[in-house]
């Protein structure tokens, strides 16, 4: 009788959800066109329908199959009825071990014992960068691959994946630019890319900052020690760091005897950190200009944005504010009734 | 000394004034006697009682114009000390703790410095040139010194043959005819022309030069220190007795080498007694205490450095169109001053016009500038004929129509001369190679974060002009973006 299914071997690691991978959809010139011609769901024998044909049924499991040759060679298969684990197959196969999923290489490796629950807090307040990780300002590091050669394409198919800086309307950095608009006034972008500039080249200058355990910065972020060299990232860590999550809308009169209802609402990305970045430029403004000449204001930015890192700023109370009155303005929110 | 019986008269009369009252109205509104303060002094101002108007009634807006005192918005901090700014925008860094080291950085020293071989390196200057060069003032803020570990220069194609003209000044040094040779730096802005004149004035401290450099000359001339007519100059001479002496102060530290061992040699004429067994590091340093015999110390040094067997003297300036024009100070009958006739600049543009030949030999080398630099016409129409003779074309027209400086004409006239030693040396872009080269540089230390490949190097090649070395660092350092 084969093994059955360890449950607990499981019990931790069935949580884990793996990141969609990010890849190019190769498209290959040989996939079949989707037929033109729509039938309806409850057509009676369409011409195309094969799912009644044997040779569409799916695949047997690996058990099925086992117990079904085993059935033919009279000996006495698996037990269809439960389902084989995969750690059952691979044990003691370690060429096929070593093409596992890393999350069942590290249960295999961790054995039964179930790693201890992290975390204590009820919610969270914090936020992950949700689709890519932290970006570590390289251009042309990562390793290249080239599409399949296609016949009949007058030039050379692009390496992938394109550069960053590849289309001429969005080759600076998104939170560069957002910071360098905001920065701008009466329409005078290019002195807002000076002053831009300065803020990094002040970021890039500036000795190591050292992180507020009580203020944590997002999580997956880089040591400070990485930070002064890649300035960008410096910048759309404070920015990220301090971001809020939400917004509190005043809906008038909505409470009752004139009050306004304080509901709180999602904010987007981009949303968030504009909320921040004004928050930090208004803040630099209120510092004192201890300088002069034309790029004190760059400096003011540059200061603040470390202050937001070294979690000396009062930026960081003001999402503190928000996100507690969020907290308390969650009971407003009403649920459509489930049916 | 007046007597105290006049004086006492003298503040009857106002106390008097009681009597006749319309008369003397306008005296008796201090209501004291005028030579005595006492009273004013002890007087209760009378103070406006606050409050005493009615409160305005419920309901009733009033007006309030004044401003609401020690409003939140205000400041009431500690302002920076006097000059504290300027000094803070002025500021020279030159180490970025956070660059990377460069490992394959090597050093300039006094055997390599003049080598062909370092063509197109990047080469590190070494500690006691990089005290030299600050002492001189040949950084400038407006340079990107402060994003690098340390400071370090391309030697580049122009850099190579400003080497050959200083090879050639040391090989004529033992001879009998010394070379002077002469050449005014010019370019596009930002090409590289305070850099490359920095780089002349290393390879001068690296070969244990004399280096005189006047690091800016728009402070000579626009009438920011003070200025006395010479005596006994026909026509008269200007000496400004300040600026000789941060001159001398700042020569001082800069040939530091030279004055450990520098002896006096020669009897000479100053105002302020020189102790017994003094060197020649005491004479110069008579003249930074005392600025009134500054200009006759800077002589006495002059004179001490004609002597056989000193060194080749580097004389170096930047922004020279500043000292081809009419300066801000006036004469005693308001008429503009020329710079010519500052002794400084005459004494400067002598020897770039050939007029006086440096004693032991050695290099003139004057940087133009184009970001801060007054139109100089006559200047511009020298270099650009000997520009046209480099190229060898036809060496264009003087205007009759614009207003050129006769005296610059005359002291320049020597660029039009092809077997004259006064030349211009053109700091033109960078090759792709030397475009290359610095940006290895940038990406280990950590500034430019892209694989330096030929589509990067050609790419920002080009938008920085083919190859303007000031572009190119701002195209790929200082993203503006």
């Amino acid at each position: 009788m084969p093994p059955r299914l360890n449950v607990s071997a499981f019990s931790r690691s069935i949580a884990f959800r793996p990141k969609p991978q990010v890849q190019w959809p190769a498209r290959s010139a040989l996939r079949v066109a989707p037929s033109q011609t729509r039938t309806y769901a409850d057509d009676k024998a369409p011409a195309q329908d094969r799912s009644h044909k044997p040779s569409s049924e799916p695949i047997e499991h690996v058990s099925e199959e086992a117990a079904k040759t085993a059935q033919i060679m009279g000996e006495q298969g698996p037990d269809v009825n439960q389902g084989t684990p995969v750690e059952d197959l691979v044990k003691g196969d370690k060429e096929a071990q070593k093409n596992l999923p890393k999350v069942m290489q590290d249960a295999l490796k961790q054995g039964k014992k179930t790693p201890a629950p992290k975390g204590s807090r009820s919610y969270s307040t914090m936020t992950t960068r949700s689709n890519e990780g932290m970006d570590m300002g390289l251009v042309d590091f990562e390793a290249v691959s080239k599409l399949p050669v296609t016949p009949g394409l007058k030039f050379e198919a692009p390496t992938l994946p394109l550069p960053k800086d590849g289309h001429v309307k969005h080759r600076y950095d998104p939170v560069v630019e957002q910071v360098t608009n905001l920065l701008m006034r009466h329409g005078k972008k290019s002195v807002a890319q000076r002053q831009m500039a300065v803020v990094l080249q002040h970021l890039r200058t500036s000795p190591i900052p050292t992180i507020n355990p009580a203020r944590p910065l997002l999580a997956g972020a880089p040591p400070p020690s990485h930070l002064p060299l890649n300035p960008v990232l410096y910048l759309t860590l404070a920015i990220d760091s301090v971001a809020p999550l939400l917004r509190i809308r005043a809906i008038k009169g909505a409470a009752g005897g004139g009050m306004a209802l304080q509901m709180p609402a999602p904010l987007s990305q981009r949303q968030r950190r504009r909320t921040a970045i004004q928050w930090i430029l208004g803040a630099a403004s209120k510092r004192r200009n201890t300088g002069s000449g034309k790029n004190s204001l760059g400096q003011r930015v540059a200061q603040e944005m470390i202050s937001v890192i070294e979690g000396k700023s009062g930026v960081w109370d003001r999402r503190n504010a928000v996100h507690k009155l969020g907290v308390a303005a969650r009971a407003n929110i009403v649920l459509p009734k489930r049916r | 000394m007046p007597s105290a019986n006049c004086l006492r008269n003298f503040s009857q009369l106002s106390l008097d004034a009681t009597a006749h009252s319309t008369a003397a109205s306008r005296f008796l509104q201090p209501r004291v006697a005028c030579f005595s303060t006492s009273a004013a002094r002890y007087a209760n101002p009378q103070m406006k009682k606050k409050g005493m108007t009615a409160a305005p009634k419920k309901g009733v807006k009033t007006l309030n114009t004044k401003k609401s005192k020690g409003a939140s918005g205000a400041d009431a901090g500690k302002r920076p000390a006097q000059g504290e700014r300027k000094a803070q925008r002025k500021r020279i860094v030159l180490s970025n703790n956070n660059a990377l080291e460069v490992s394959s950085l090597k050093d300039l020293t006094k055997t390599n410095v003049l080598s062909e071989a370092n063509e197109g390196l990047v080469m590190g200057l070494p500690e006691p040139v990089v005290d030299a060069l600050r002492d001189v003032e040949a950084f400038k803020t407006t340079q990107g010194w402060s994003f690098f570990r340390r400071p370090a220069v391309l030697v580049r194609k122009e850099a190579i043959q400003l080497a050959k003209l200083f090879k050639a000044a040391e090989e004529a040094a033992p001879g009998k005819d010394k070379k002077t040779i002469r050449r005014i730096l010019t370019g596009n802005r930002m090409s590289g022309k305070s850099t490359l004149l920095l780089q002349g004035l290393s390879m001068a401290f690296l070969r244990q030069w004399f280096v005189i450099s006047l690091p800016e000359c728009q402070d000579i001339v626009n009438a920011h220190t003070d200025y006395a007519p010479l005596e006994g100059s026909e026509p008269t001479q200007y000496t400004q007795d300040t600026y000789t002496a941060a001159l001398l102060s700042q020569t001082l530290k800069a040939n530091k080498a030279y004055f450990e061992n520098a002896k006096i040699t020669q009897k000479h004429d100053l105002a302020v007694p020189l102790p017994a067994k003094a060197k020649l590091s005491d004479l110069v340093a008579i003249g930074v205490a005392n600025p009134e015999a500054s200009w006759s110390v800077f002589k006495a040094l002059w004179t001490e450095l004609s002597q056989p067997g000193q060194p080749q003297i580097l004389l170096a300036a930047e922004g020279l169109s500043h000292i081809m024009q009419n300066s801000e100070y006036m004469n005693a009958d308001v008429k503009p001053i020329h710079a010519h006739d500052l002794t400084i600049v005459r004494h400067f543009v002598d020897h770039l016009s050939g007029v006086k030949q440096l004693p032991n030999g050695g290099v003139v080398l004057a940087a133009t500038s184009k970001s801060n630099a007054p139109a100089s016409p006559a200047m511009d129409f020298r270099i650009k004929s000997a520009e046209a003779l480099k190229i060898q074309t036809s060496i264009p027209q003087w205007n009759p129509y614009t207003n050129g400086d006769a005296r610059t004409m005359e002291a320049l006239k020597d660029l039009e001369n092809p077997k004259a030693d006064l030349d211009i040396l053109e700091v033109g872009g960078l090759s792709k190679e030397e475009a290359r080269s610095i940006m290895e540089y940038y990406a280990e230390s950590g500034m430019l974060r892209h694989q330096v490949n030929d589509g990067l190097v050609t790419e920002k090649w080009s938008l920085a002009g083919m190859g303007n070395i000031g572009e190119l660092e701002r195209a790929s350092v200082r993203a503006r973006i």
